[in-house]
């Protein structure tokens, strides 16, 4: 087991230089340049900024110093456009609040899910079944950017009970709409999932021994059940987790919360190349870990796995 | 008053296709301790007619007549009155102990779980006594194995675990559904082995469902043949052997492979059973029966006593079957 982890974490290093390499040509390929404005900066000013941020070298030369700022000083370099801040400094001051409410909205996501799947799978073609099945498509279909000014329309405006952005250092009533908004399509997700598999668990020869021996069927479902049911969701957990505490453009945009689900987005329009790179390098690095967290519960839940 | 009596018990289930008669009016009663056989070909009912006694069916499946166990009505019983019975009173044990063992759990707690629950023992005592089952079904280092999940046991040793768990509550009644149908030929020898020397042990009456009619002439002291869900014969199992009254008994007789039949091909009854979606009007084994005459197509005679304790369902008389 602890040699699997190292081998995995051994096999993180190759797989991040690669993400590194790739988008770092993939962004220096696509035409424009952080400089480039709709208004054209004298060639001289451009040269300068351009030798101020290293962008005349030769690419492969901005590629190695790049990698060795991170490898020898966790150094992700300074953002192109805000001129007083580092990528650091972006990244530490929004990945907490993503961080923050997206922990939040997963939590909510695969209890309600959960709660919602297995709820539909036991009671099967019942108006519960459809009335699950049908919130979680309904979920599916409404994009959030529909959804979050609809709960800004619905809970500020005409009921005024929730403030209509900002942060606020995490206070409650900023945070119950971004996680509405965040949640509830991978809550949907999630239900489905959870249904489908319980429905197949349920029918499994071991479920009708675990009734033979005449435990209650709340008991067959949670002790006997809910496991195996709960193995294919685990590996939809993963990224979705990852997806999730690294923010939403959306989220951030509607409700102001200065998350990096927002920088990501502007960085890619503005080339900010060095955010840009930063926030690519985090999530294919919570990616990686929480892939890897996803193998140790699934060995952890069926004992036939072993590393 | 018998411990079970089944009357008139039928199975249905409703599927895209239409309905499926699964199994027809079957009756039997056993006395405790006894032993009965039901053997049939796959897909005959015998299983079905199990799950129905135990409340098992799958969903789709809805079972009539009447199923009394110590005068207690059971049959579509609410869960508050079976599941005090299951596996305290009738225990079961399926046919393939690969998939019918939880792969989740260690063999000690499924085993105690029906301690637990049902006795309200302490986990330690009930994994005690789960353990000294393991034993008396000769597991070898039970106390060590016990703590193992059951991909780590052979398909026998998966089957013996099946069995101790049955009997942790010592049932009066064990139903066993193809015990051996997933073992290889001697590993099937020794759970037989095993199951009579616990029947005879605990007392208890036992049910063996099976295809295989030798394992029944070595088990049971009662035979009862199923074809497409209905009973065809029933008698003690001597004289069963002996002289088979029905033509789809001599059938499954003659099928039985012999060591002395070296180079024939093998004994095969024609055909295959009847698809139960839409049920014979008359004897479903009429189409493949050698004796069949036109009367068998459009009715079968019910039941009959032909000879002490030995009753058959078929059109013709034992005499015209030479």
């Amino acid at each position: 087991m602890i040699t699997y982890i190292l081998k995995r974490l051994a096999i993180a290093v190759p797989t991040l230089l690669f993400l590194i390499i790739v988008s770092f040509l993939l962004m220096h390929a696509a035409p424009g340049g952080p400089f480039t404005q709709e208004r054209q900066v004298p060639a001289a000013v451009l040269a300068n900024l351009n030798a101020k941020y290293g962008l005349d070298q030769p690419l492969w030369r901005q590629l190695a110093s790049y990698i060795w700022g991170i490898v020898a000083h966790f150094d992700f370099g300074p953002s192109f456009i805000y001129k007083d801040r580092t990528v650091n400094e972006i990244i530490a001051q929004g990945f907490p609040v993503t961080l923050t409410y997206g922990t939040i909205s997963f939590v909510v996501a695969v209890i309600t899910g959960v709660g919602l799947g297995v709820a539909a799978a036991i009671y099967q073609n019942s108006w519960l079944d459809y009335l699950a099945v049908g919130i979680s498509i309904g979920a599916q279909v409404l994009p959030n950017f529909v959804m979050a000014p609809l709960l800004l329309l619905t809970f500020t405006w005409w009921l005024g009970w929730l403030p209509g952005g900002g942060w606020e250092g995490g206070q409650w009533q900023y945070m119950v709409m971004p996680v509405i908004a965040l949640a509830t399509s991978y809550m949907a997700s999630i239900a489905r999932l959870t249904r489908a598999s319980m429905l197949e668990v349920l029918t499994s020869n071991h479920i009708r021994t675990a009734r033979a021996k005449g435990l209650p069927e709340s008991r067959v479902i949670l002790k006997h059940a809910l496991k195996p049911a709960l193995l294919p969701v685990l590996s939809y957990l993963g990224p979705a987790f990852v997806s999730m505490i690294t923010g939403s453009v959306v989220v951030d945009f509607f409700f102001s919360t200065g998350g990096i689900g927002k920088s990501f987005v502007d960085s890619a329009l503005n080339r900010d190349y060095a955010v840009m790179l930063g926030i690519t390098i985090l999530v294919g690095a919570l990616t990686i870990a929480f892939n890897l967290v996803v193998d140790i519960l699934y060995a952890w839940i069926d004992p036939k796995i072993r590393y | 008053m018998a411990m079970l009596e089944v009357r008139d018990l039928s199975v249905r289930f409703n599927t895209p296709d239409g309905t499926v008669s699964a199994v027809n009016n079957v009756s039997l009663s056993l006395e405790k301790g006894e032993t009965l056989g039901i053997v049939g070909e796959s897909g005959s009912g015998k299983s079905q007619f199990a799950f129905a006694l135990m409340g098992l069916l799958a969903k789709n499946g809805r079972a009539s007549g009447s199923v009394k166990f110590e005068g207690k009505d059971i049959l579509n019983a609410p869960r508050e009155v079976i599941n005090p019975i299951r596996a305290q009173k009738i225990a079961m044990v399926f046919q393939d102990p690969m998939t019918s063992l939880n792969p989740y759990m260690r063999v000690s707690d499924q085993m105690a779980e029906v301690l637990t629950y049902h006795r309200g023992m302490s986990h330690r005592d009930a994994v005690a006594e789960s353990v000294r089952m393991l034993d008396a079904v000769k597991i070898p280092d039970a106390k060590g194995r016990a703590r193992l999940y059951p991909h780590e046991f052979s398909g026998g040793m998966r089957q013996r675990v099946m069995i101790a768990m049955s009997l942790l509550c010592r049932p009066g009644l064990l139903i066993a559904d193809e015990p051996t149908t997933a073992l290889d030929v001697t590993v099937q020898a020794q759970i037989m082995n095993l199951l009579a020397d616990l029947q005879r042990d605990f007392g208890m009456a036992t049910i063996l469902i099976t295809h295989d009619l030798g394992v029944v002439a070595g088990f049971c002291r009662e035979v009862l043949v199923l074809y497409g869900g209905t009973v065809m014969e029933k008698s003690p199992t001597d004289p069963l052997f002996a002289a088979p009254s029905h033509p789809y008994t001599r059938g499954l007789l003659a099928a039985i492979p012999r060591v002395d039949q070296i180079g024939d091909e093998l004994s095969s009854i024609p055909g295959s059973p009847p698809n139960m979606t839409q049920a014979p009007k008359g004897c479903p084994f009429a189409p493949r029966c050698g004796f069949s005459a036109e009367d068998c197509l459009d009715h079968l005679d019910p039941l009959t006593e032909f000879a002490p304790d030995r009753w058959r369902a078929c059109n013709r008389k034992v005499e015209e079957l030479a």
